[in-house]
């Protein structure tokens, strides 16, 4: 068998350093938010971490983040001691911003790491296809929007979730997976997303016996719980030691936020608030009432907190119970049909009904779908077809993270050199599907890919020079509605795909 | 990359199936098995023996050689927030500013000592169209006078947009012309030529120069590339248009004039006398000359219709002073007359000296190393030994070339043109090395330029002038960019620090002789070296300069060694020491320089 080529190490070099040309670009507040982090943990004790509020920018990232970010400012002092003061709020020395960034590019090794186990376990016949997969996601154009210019660390956490996907391929390697899964639930919580999947997987696959669900595995059920509890103590145990429980959590789940995030994700609440903007100018004709307040609340969306001037209002319970009712069905898929395969077709899936009807969704949160649906997109050409709509409209719906015009043409070349090089290899290597494809959701996917471009070319230039700062609003619910139609698109194919196959 | 290239190539791809590899891309490992021969290789494997259209992958490219150049562009440039004088940024946008904003028979007249307009028209024209352009957007940014040192941060992003775009409108363009006319002479597959470009258009220097320290090179290098594509595609009198065009943006392409010269002469004289060709080409570099000039002279006599004085502190410029004939003030050319005596006289500071700041060329190097001190000469006696030492130095190359005008000679003749200009010219800065860097790393795209020893020698004068820059690049706080632009380049050819594959290639399989080998290896030794020491050692007291006067020593010595190199292969592709045709073997500098 054949070398690939360019392997995942030859990608990584012009990757990174492209990402350190990227040092002194723009970096949102999430940059602030992060050496403010490793302030507290570095110059407070423990049971001060989830108390302190000098900055705005509070911990609210489980324990593990929180010992992580101790880990990097033990480096940082070296660096420069002043990104350790709590009291420097916004302080950005150059050396801050190296060491900072340099960090992310460092931590992100694990998920080429991870990427080259999952090129490893892959069967002899598929390695082509699992190559090109595993440069897709180390070459994203969502990591290095979110991560390089934004300032994140998802790189590093994707890596640890892809390992524990990874693991879960063999058998001997389903305990190891729950509690590499349970440590990234204690270094940030929105994966937790997943967990209905995981919990299904590990429990049909791992503590219940092969042939029938009656049998279960005792022995298993101890190891894994004794893994998690573990895992658990480790994050949680000096906080219930010192008795901050309550206060952690109400840092972890503030509940007080409001449906959409300040940037509309694309979801079903997207959609929802644009068919209210259009039923506002509609409802005199259809006679409906409208609830003046909320007019001018939404034109912004920009704020937290969104009310409907037309369409009924949505609590927090009720996204909750239409998550739940959408995972359901996959889950008892996967529950009779423990695979890997259905596996990481679940976790997808969790991700996509989170994604959709979740509350409070950030637009990086699609790379909960992106990423573990990659691992698959390549299974058939039904599957592809699912997945083309979701990389297009899921990295397109990043572009308002990045606003300024130095940032702009980067987002949008890479995203698009991107697109051409991956959508092209993947179609080149999607085998044949045994089932006949979707005629339509074909048609469907070329028509969305090719809007694309002129939505794009408005939103970043024909709006601001028809209506200057007038409407802003507008390029963005284009964008997010937009985005919002080729996820679940995409969502629809891929639910498609996966009952019926 | 793509073996379905356009129509034109067709007929040499039925000759030459894609699996036959000429050019070095491709190596054959202990099993028989093909293997990418250095990295960069390894990225166009995927579209290897496929069926990928070149509409696919020279887009590909050119979007990624892009991003590395916006991204080097975030970071700061020549002058930034650095009073009085800041740098070239300052010089370019102020040329803007002027040209904008000012009548035209002011512009080469302008207060000099605050960055005075001293290049040629085609720079004033383009500086006029961005500063417009850039008016219209902001007029801020180009306010006559009131804008000087101006760092804000969208006219950083207007300034580096406007490098990008020249350079994605002349040399880019000029660039995949040159390596296809080049694959073409030499029967290489689309493939393998995609490769070169890349590698091409990664240049670390250029895009260092141009989109960090800020200038736009790259539009002289741009039509330098035009003007060497129309040769080579048996067009010239298009390249006599693109070299003035050369000439009117950036007078350092006159590095290049006497090897254009030469050839253009040379195939109005071989294989026979061809006078008709000879009057075609005198006649359509001056008219171009003529059209490069027209509308400096059309503005004149709209100034002189309009009646607009010249500024008042206005001198006569020597030349016109120097004409062997007096001229009437009144007479109606005058004031033509004075605006070209004035043009060119800013052009050509003949009273500048003999090298600026510290360059590796062969007068630096002797002045600074202590091995002479230079200044206790008579200028006149200087300048007539750095043209004597010039003319001595491209002599060979351009007679060579004159009296046998080979298409396959120009790459050679023009980097041996250029670094003898380099080395012992008059008057040289150290971005100039980025001159006979081009034509040299052009040999990637032609016959065996991939294979060890050819790469191993462009590779060596690279990354030798990346870190020659690397003084200028501190200044302008560019040290990062440096490390990761010719660091990745680097490893992309498989070139040492990072990889010494290259040196492992016997002198018979197409490598290196085992004295080019030695020397190569040596200077990159001191090179990292150098590197290591300028970082952690500071110098001694009374010499503040030494680790850049180390550094201009080693690099004039490797560019010499460069020169000689490009001169030998010259000399052996001509034919002349064989008696029949090209010789094969490369690096064989060793016989000539011990």
């Amino acid at each position: 068998m054949a070398d690939q080529y360019p392997t995942l190490l030859q990608c990584a070099v012009p990757a990174t350093a492209l990402k350190v040309l990227l040092w002194p670009a723009y970096r949102s507040t999430d940059f602030e938010v992060h050496r403010n982090w490793l302030a507290i943990t570095h110059s407070l004790p423990l049971k001060e971490w989830y108390y302190e509020k000098t900055s705005e920018w509070t911990l609210d990232y489980p324990p593990f983040f929180a010992y992580f970010e101790w880990l990097l400012s033990q480096a940082a002092q070296f660096a420069d001691r002043g990104m350790l003061e709590v009291k420097n709020l916004n302080y950005d020395s150059w050396q801050t911003v190296h060491f900072q960034r340099a960090t992310v590019i460092v931590t992100e090794l694990v998920l080429v790491y991870a990427l080259y186990l999952f090129f490893k376990s892959s069967p002899p016949g598929s390695k082509k296809q699992a190559h090109a997969a595993a440069l897709s996601i180390l070459l994203s154009p969502g990591l290095l929007i979110i991560d390089h210019i934004h300032f994140q660390y998802n790189g590093f956490l994707y890596g640890i979730l892809i390992l524990s996907i990874v693991l879960a391929r063999k058998p001997s390697g389903l305990l190891a997976s729950g509690i590499v899964f349970a440590a990234l639930l204690c270094l940030k919580h929105i994966y937790l997303y997943l967990a209905p999947a995981y919990f299904i997987y590990l429990l049909r696959a791992y503590c219940l016996g092969p042939r029938s669900i009656f049998t279960i595995r005792f022995a298993n059920c101890i190891k894994l719980g004794a893994g998690i509890a573990v895992v658990a103590g480790l994050a949680f145990g000096p906080f219930v030691y010192y008795d901050q429980i309550p206060q952690v959590f109400s840092r972890l789940f503030p509940f007080s936020r409001g449906l959409c995030h300040a940037y509309w994700a694309p979801n079903v609440w997207a959609l929802y608030s644009f068919s209210d903007r259009v039923l506002i100018y509609a409802a005199p004709y259809l006679k409906l009432p409208v609830n003046a307040e909320a007019v001018n609340s939404v034109t912004r969306g920009l704020v937290g907190d969104t009310s409907f001037a037309v369409l009924p209002n949505i609590s927090p319970r009720m996204t909750f119970v239409m998550t739940l009712a959408a995972q359901i069905p996959a889950l008892a898929k996967l529950f009779f049909r423990p695979t890997w395969d259905n596996f990481v077709a679940t976790l997808t899936l969790c991700a996509y009904a989170s994604f959709l009807f979740g509350w409070h969704v950030h637009e990086k949160a699609i790379l909960l779908v992106i990423i573990p649906f990659s691992l698959l997109a390549l299974k058939d050409r039904r599957h592809l077809g699912a997945f083309r709509p979701l990389a297009v409209s899921g990295h397109v719906s990043l572009f308002p993270l990045l606003f300024t015009a130095m940032e702009f043409p980067v987002k949008a070349v890479y995203t698009v050199v991107w697109l051409v090089v991956f959508l092209l290899a993947f179609d080149r290597l999607a085998p044949p599907s045994e089932k006949p494809r979707v005629f339509l959701l074909d048609r469907f996917s070329l028509l969305y890919i090719s809007v694309a471009i002129p939505l794009l070319v408005y939103c970043s230039l024909v709006h601001q020079l028809v209506f200057g700062a007038k409407y802003e609003f507008l390029p963005l619910m284009f964008v997010s509605s937009y985005s919002a139609i080729g996820v679940v698109g995409s969502w629809v194919g891929f639910l498609v795909v996966f009952f019926t196959s | 990359m793509g073996p379905s290239p356009p129509t034109a190539y067709r007929s040499r791809k039925k000759r030459r199936p894609e699996q036959s590899t000429s050019n070095g891309t491709v190596i054959l490992d202990s099993s028989k098995t093909q293997k990418p021969a250095f990295p960069l290789v390894a990225f166009f494997w995927p579209a290897k023996g496929t069926n990928t259209s070149q509409w696919i992958t020279l887009p590909v490219i050119l979007m990624f050689v892009f991003l590395f150049r916006w991204c080097t562009g975030m970071w700061p440039y020549s002058g930034f927030q650095k009073p009085p004088m800041h740098g070239d940024f300052e010089a370019q946008r102020h040329w803007m500013e002027l040209t904008a904003n000012l009548p035209v028979t002011h512009w080469y007249f302008h207060d000099l000592e605050w960055w005075g307009l001293d290049y040629p028209p085609l720079t004033a024209y383009h500086s006029w169209m961005l500063g417009r352009i850039g008016w219209l957007i902001e007029p801020e940014w180009f306010r006559l006078y009131l804008s000087r040192g101006t760092d804000d941060a969208g006219l950083k992003v207007f300034m580096r947009a406007t490098v990008v775009v020249s350079e994605f409108l002349i040399y880019i363009p000029a660039a995949v012309l040159c390596v296809r006319q080049l694959a073409r002479l030499h029967n290489i597959n689309a493939w393998e030529s995609s490769i070169a470009l890349t590698a091409l258009l990664m240049q670390p220097a250029t895009i260092l120069i141009d989109h960090g320290h800020f200038q736009y090179n790259t539009v002289m290098l741009g039509f330098t590339l035009a003007a060497i594509a129309s040769m080579l595609a048996g067009r010239p009198l298009w390249s006599c248009v693109f070299f003035v065009g050369a000439l009117g943006f950036k007078q350092m392409a006159l590095f290049y004039a006497l090897a254009v010269a030469a050839y253009l002469a040379g195939i109005c004289f071989s294989p026979r006398l061809d006078v008709p060709r000879l009057l075609a080409i005198a006649i359509v570099t001056l008219a171009s000359f003529a059209v490069l000039f027209l509308p400096l002279l059309i503005g004149t006599a709209y100034d002189t219709y309009r009646n607009v004085p010249l500024p008042s502190d206005a001198t006569i410029p020597p030349l016109l002073s120097s004409l062997p004939w007096q001229t009437s003030e009144k007479a109606w050319y005058y004031p033509y007359l004075i605006q070209l005596a004035q043009a060119i006289h800013r052009i050509f500071p003949f009273s500048r000296g003999l090298f600026e700041d510290k360059v590796a060329n062969l007068w630096c190097a002797i002045h600074t190393s202590g091995l002479h001190k230079l200044h206790n000469y008579d200028s006149a006696l200087l300048s007539r030994a750095a043209l004597g030492l010039t003319l001595a130095s491209i002599t060979p190359p351009c007679a060579l070339l004159f009296f046998l005008p080979k298409k396959a000679m120009i790459p050679y003749a023009f980097a041996a043109t250029a670094w003898g200009f380099f080395l012992c010219s008059y008057q040289v800065h150290e971005k100039n090395v980025l001159l006979p860097l081009l034509p040299m790393t052009l040999l990637l795209a032609t016959d065996g330029g991939m294979k060890a020893a050819t790469r191993a020698w462009v590779g060596f004068a690279n990354l030798l002038a990346c870190w020659t820059l690397f003084p200028l690049l501190v200044k302008d706080q560019l040290r990062i960019p440096y490390f990761v632009l010719t660091g990745l380049w680097a490893w992309f050819m498989g070139l040492p620090p990072l990889s010494f594959k290259a040196y492992t290639v016997s002198g018979e399989e197409g490598g290196l002789s085992i004295v080019s080998k030695v020397l190569h290896l040596g200077v990159y030794a001191t090179m990292v070296a150098w590197h290591v020491v300028e970082a952690w050692v500071p110098p001694p007291n009374d010499k503040p300069d030494l680790w850049v006067v180390a550094n201009v020593c080693l690099g004039a010595a490797g560019f010499g060694l460069c020169y000689l190199w490009c001169l030998w292969r010259l000399v052996e592709e001509s034919g002349l020491l064989s008696g029949k045709g090209p010789a094969k073997r490369g690096g064989e500098i060793s016989k000539k320089k011990q």
